[in-house]
């Protein structure tokens, strides 16, 4: 090889960890601007009430107070609503009843931190105070409160949605000779992302341009919806999202905040920061999940599953603010058929409004993907005790064969490759799997509780076809934007957005292994409008399937140029230079060859007659299909028959994600992965009690793990390319967090099934554990 | 939330109603009492500053009478405001005589506590609003007892 270039496959160390590790980022509020103004929000103490009047005289009259924003003021601009990405409409500031606690009711703009958040205490709002909607079951009930009135349809029911053969899934199971069937609750939780939200908003009356800084994982989509409501020119408008520190999804949807600071610095003229506190994130800011299912599997006599039927009520909140992609209203849960060969299924999600604030965002998740895993994984746990049949066979009997690939499914996918039991057995044998059993039988027979669980998850992510998947009517393709320099090295512009996954590393990466450059001579850029290509942002695992593939593309369009380039340097017809080790050489003569950087200069200094100067490309990448990643996950627990605590004793994760750009990251990308996975597995949830109010409003009730509850997690692979990306990547981000709560709970229950358990909703807290163990005189004092 | 007591004193029913028609020493009884504004002798503004868990919030309250049915019912129903949290109070007190020198106190107290406070102190709230009212309860029989004591 002529050149170290440390492309594909290289655990190339992270190129924006020197500014993280020394705490060099540049983050929101690191941005100090002359002039600035600060915000601070006045959130409602109910769930739902009528608001009779609001007085600000107090506020204003302190001093350093510049105005107070209601939702009247922004009613006479008709900025008081704002469109969500799901076609609902979402208040930004409300003019006369709040629908959720910690719901945005007023904003104070003032010339210092301290005195907008001292200010907001002297807003003294005039509530009327109405019953709130909080069971989203309760919600459907003709006599329920109404959420929202402001809509045509009185009703709380949002939409009906459903995939699958009806009739022919009916049929399958009134065939069946078993049928398992479980209630699944999937809680609410959080993204807790260690940065909270929050901008800067910069409206410059000289030359009429409006600058954001922004928490976002979507710039560009943001920008259009912006100059789309309010009216400023696209060209007038950049937004920048700078180091994020973490989005998991959250930084998807647009909340209030950012509006309001946007008006105010185009009233002001003067930059507006807003900055969430860490429990207005946690309390307000979008949550994902809240699934109530119920499924039914069924199967022949002898564990061959024939079809699965799914129907979900899915709590939206007060509004339909997901973010999911336009024709998904509940997202890619139809993938909910997993791993599995099925003649037929099929699934029925409800959307329910309650008193709560706006739910259903992908926490790290292929839009529901987690909800769809978790209730497939569950239910073949669930068959396997009813079949008294050994989880692991049940899989590896209905696992869908790897020579069925490109694979129909069910309900309508087009899964592009996969290995299922390559990977299982995989796990089985590295675990150790027929000795963990042995080891769980003798301990039953002493009366000591261990489970082993399973998890062979198939993902569905890197969204999406175009033909499918669009945001708001933006067709979600992705796009790169490449720059070769004179003296070889190259600035790499991408249309996605990192929040800490690496991007700057692995895009260089990519960059490398199609130009034959070193990995150090390339720059990745992204975040910023104003010159980045346009794109539709990180999440659901998209980056690497839709941007990671323009690259390579932008690169190979390249290459193109670069081999007229060669061939005039190297005194050869075009078609006599080949790509050969990161170079080009005349064919069978290695000796004569041209280097990338040979290439670069020549294209500035020496290009032939005719042939335009600069070496440049762009791509705009529309992905033919989805990429289905997959894993087999095997949890090993031990239960505390004293507490009920669930204590995971080992914990193997095997992901296939395709070709790997750089094993360290893919590493780091699923350990951070299974933490966010345990976490809602056993520890994180959020409740309301029958006034609407949080009850986990902190981290000291919202439970977060920390080191001290992480086990050592291990990691191995298998690799199956994905047949129509451009280097064979599936996308990685968010495996771990899908694939690992049913690999928990499946060993919980595991653990109890000889007491006749055959589910438990998560989080599993040791008090039900306990309760087990109580009622089967096995708990110990 | 729903809390209810019972208390037998050794005063007199007139004097028991007396006293709580009393807004100033009534009020005085409240955890966390500052200041009392009287409006009419059926309705007055309280302010009480309590803590739960790691929250605390001064809450001005505005209290009405009603169902005054002397000497032996009232209810007395208020609402509060603080920054970020509010709380509706509905409390039925029904006092019967014993005998011509004792009293038995009832009372119900329904508090729904919305906000900050709510969801910061979920865990702490039930048992902190149980112990609050219990103390206002316990002051009231204790300031009539005292009253009640030989001079």
């Amino acid at each position: 090889m002529a050149v170290a270039v440390q492309g594909m496959g290289h655990s190339v160390k992270r190129k924006e960890d020197p500014r993280f590790l020394r705490g060099k980022g540049n983050y929101v509020d690191d941005l100090k601007l002359p002039g600035m103004l600060y915000m601070d929000i006045l959130r409602s103490p109910y769930a739902h009430a009528n608001i009779k009047g609001i007085d600000a005289s107090r506020a204003l009259a302190m001093p350093g107070v510049l105005a107070v924003v209601t939702g009247k003021d922004l009613d006479a601009a008709g900025l008081a609503w704002m469109p969500t990405l799901m076609s609902d409409k979402q208040m930004v500031l409300p003019v006369d009843r709040v629908v959720y606690q910690a719901q945005e009711v007023a904003a104070v703009i003032a010339t210092e931190r301290y005195i907008a958040a001292d200010a907001i205490t002297q807003i003294d709002v005039d509530y009327e105070p109405l019953t709130p909607v909080v069971d989203p079951i309760r919600a459907l009930d003709p006599s329920s409160p109404l959420v929202r009135p402001d809509r045509e349809n009185k009703t709380n029911h949002i939409w009906h949605w459903e995939a699958g053969d009806k009739e022919a899934t009916d049929r399958l199971f009134e065939q069946a000779a078993v049928v398992a069937k479980e209630d699944i609750y999937i809680p609410r939780i959080h993204v807790c992302s260690i940065e909270t939200c929050g901008c800067v908003a910069s409206f410059d009356r000289i030359n009429g341009k409006l600058t954001i800084w922004m928490t976002t994982q979507a710039p560009h989509a943001i920008r259009t919806v912006f100059s789309l409501v309010s009216g400023i020119p696209e060209h007038k408008i950049r937004v920048i999202s700078p180091d994020i520190g973490g989005g998991f999804g959250g930084k998807v949807p647009v909340y209030p905040g950012y509006v309001i600071a946007t008006v105010a610095s185009l009233q002001t003229g003067r930059p507006v920061k807003w900055i969430e506190d860490r429990s207005e994130n946690l309390q307000a800011d979008s949550f994902a999940r809240d699934y109530h299912i119920t499924a039914e599997l069924a199967a022949d006599a002898d564990g061959t599953m024939k079809a699965l039927r799914v129907k979900t009520v899915a709590d939206h909140g007060a509004f339909d603010a997901a973010a999911n992609p336009s024709k998904f209203p509940a997202g890619l849960f139809s993938i909910c058929t997993g791993s599995y060969d099925m003649q037929a299924a099929h699934v029925e999600v409800d959307g329910v409004y309650t008193n709560k604030p706006p739910g259903g965002v992908a926490y790290r998740c292929s839009f529901r993907v987690t909800e769809a895993v978790h209730a497939v994984e569950r239910m073949v746990d669930s068959l396997a005790l009813k079949l008294e049949m050994d989880p692991a066979e049940l899989r590896l009997k209905n696992f869908i064969p790897p020579e069925k690939f490109p694979y129909k499914s069910a309900t309508g996918w087009e899964y592009d490759s996969g290995n299922y039991p390559a990977a299982l057995h995989k796990a089985m044998e590295r675990i150790g799997y027929q000795d963990l059993r042995r080891e769980q039988a003798e301990k039953r027979a002493r009366g000591e509780l261990m489970g082993i669980g399973i998890s062979t998850f198939t993902e569905i992510v890197g969204a999406g076809p175009s033909h499918t998947f669009d945001i708001l009517g933006i067709k979600m393709f992705d796009s790169c934007e490449i720059r070769i320099h004179p003296t070889g090295s190259a600035i790499v512009r991408i249309g996605v957005q990192t929040q800490g996954q690496g991007h700057e590393t692995t895009f260089a990466q990519i960059a490398a292994e199609e130009l034959g450059l070193p990995v150090a001579n390339i720059t990745v850029e992204h975040g910023d409008t104003d010159t980045a290509p346009y794109g539709l942002g990180t999440y659901a695992s998209r980056s690497t399937p839709t941007a990671g593939a323009a690259t390579a593309i932008a690169a190979r369009k390249i290459r193109e140029k670069g081999k007229l380039l060669a061939a005039h340097l190297l005194e050869a017809s075009p078609d006599d230079v080949e790509w050969v080790d990161h170079q080009f050489q005349v064919k069978g003569d290695p000796s004569r060859a041209k280097t990338m950087a040979d290439i670069a200069f020549a294209a500035y200094t020496n290009h032939p007659q005719g042939m335009e100067a600069g070496l440049e490309a762009v791509d705009y990448y529309d992905p033919p299909n989805l990429t289905f990643p997959f894993g087999a996950y095997i949890c090993v627990v031990d239960i505390d028959r004293g507490t009920g605590e669930v204590k995971i004793r080992r914990f193997l994760a095997v992901d296939d994600c395709g070709n790997i750009i750089n094993p360290m990251i893919v590493e780091g990308q699923i350990h951070g992965g299974l933490t966010m996975g345990m976490a809602p597995a056993l520890l994180e949830e959020i409740t309301y009690d029958e006034a609407g109010n949080i009850r986990q409003g902190t981290f000291m009730d919202y439970l977060l793990p920390t080191a001290m509850e992480t086990p050592a997690w291990e990691t191995d692979k298998t690799c199956t390319p994905s047949p129509h990306h451009p280097f064979g990547a599936k996308g990685v981000g968010e495996s771990a967090t899908v694939g690992a709560p049913p690999a928990i709970a499946n060993a919980v229950v595991d653990a109890l099934s000889h007491l006749g358990v055959t589910h438990m909703d998560i989080p599993i807290k040791p008090w039900m554990v306990y309760k087990v163990l109580e009622e089967h005189g096995l708990a110990q004092p | 939330m729903h809390f209810e007591g019972n208390e037998t004193i050794q005063v007199p029913l007139q004097t028991v109603w007396d006293f709580f028609m009393d807004t100033q020493r009534v009020a005085a009884c409240a955890p966390g009492f500052q200041r009392l504004e009287i409006l009419a002798p059926d309705h007055f503004k309280p302010t009480v500053s309590v803590g739960i868990g790691p929250v605390k919030a001064t809450f001005t309250l505005d209290v009405v009478l009603e169902d005054m049915r002397p000497p032996s019912h009232a209810t007395m129903r208020g609402h509060g405001v603080a920054a970020g949290s509010a709380v509706d109070l509905v409390s039925q007190l029904d006092l019967s005589a014993l005998s011509d020198s004792s009293t038995s106190l009832k009372w119900t107290m329904d508090a729904t506590v919305t906000g900050t406070i709510a969801s910061v102190g979920a865990r702490l709230m039930e048992s902190t609003a149980q112990k609050l009212t219990g103390r206002f309860f316990e002051c009231i029989s204790r300031q009539l007892g005292a009253a009640a004591a030989p001079h």
